[in-house]
């Protein structure tokens, strides 16, 4: 595991932990773009099912996948030395913006 | 096992995860070099219930949710299904997320350094509240399927 230390004037968390918490903002947009395609494109949907039997078990997997290796792709990148203060803007700006989208999606749809 | 017992299994990991999480915020509060092995320990507990908690639930919701979805969809609370439950399902993978990325968070030196501890109360207080939102859309779920029999009963 990296250790924290002080770069571009703000203290960084780690590459490790900050890479996943990047990769966790990012995954977590994602995970919304794939519920809209996937309600909207019902042969994507289709596809989905083809690989695990089930759509939201393709879905999960998906994501879990796309976490885990844009968090190791981007540990190896200068991103992972972002300032904690912007980390954690990310992440609940993240999280925040990702859950309004699908309270605000299943509303409507 | 039964598949009501099945299915209590998730909001009770659920509820542990709760737990646990409320434990690493407050101990990173608290942090110091005597504290900083047990709050990784409620970091790694922490996701550890909340991926019991999916593993359990998708278990469920692939095997048995269809039939509770069509009794919620013949009752007067069908938005238990179409909002809360469609919500819910697609939320759980931010926390799954989020929770993973806890473990992760706390394996840093918690006690020496001051962007780590906010980081990780950061991340344990969303996954806190994150919880508290899909133990409510489980209990309104679960209240879908209440008022339908209930309706059904009273025809």
């Amino acid at each position: 595991m990296s250790t924290t230390n002080a770069v571009n004037g703000g203290e960084n968390a780690g590459t490790t932990a900050t890479a996943f918490g990047i990769s966790y903002a990012i995954t977590a947009l994602f995970n919304v773009l794939l519920v809209i395609v996937k309600e909207n494109i019902p042969g994507f949907q289709d596809g989905m099912v083809a690989i695990t039997g089930h759509h939201w078990v393709t879905h999960g997997l998906t994501d879990i996948v796309v976490f885990v290796v844009l968090g190791i792709i981007l540990s190896r990148t200068s991103v992972a030395k972002m300032p904690v203060s912007s980390l954690i803007n990310y992440i609940v700006a993240s999280t925040v913006v990702s859950g309004l989208l699908l309270v605000g999606y299943f509303t409507v749809a | 096992m039964s598949k009501e017992l099945i299915l209590m299994m998730h909001p009770t990991f659920g509820v542990l995860a709760l737990i646990a999480a409320v434990w690493t915020f407050v101990a990173t509060l608290n942090a110091s070099d005597a504290n900083v092995g047990r709050i990784r320990t409620a970091g790694v507990l922490t996701a550890v219930l909340v991926w019991l908690a999916y593993i359990i639930g998708g278990y469920f919701y692939v095997l048995y949710y269809g039939a509770d979805k069509a009794i919620i969809l013949q009752g007067p609370w069908k938005y238990s299904h179409s909002f809360f439950m469609e919500t819910k399902e697609h939320a759980f993978f931010m926390l799954l997320m989020l929770a993973t990325f806890l473990a992760i968070a706390v394996q840093a030196n918690i006690a020496r350094l001051a962007a780590a501890r906010r980081l990780v109360l950061y991340t344990s207080g969303l996954v806190v509240l994150m919880i508290f939102a899909m133990e409510g859309a489980g209990a309104m779920i679960s209240m879908g399927v209440k008022v339908a029999l209930l309706a059904k009963q009273a025809s």
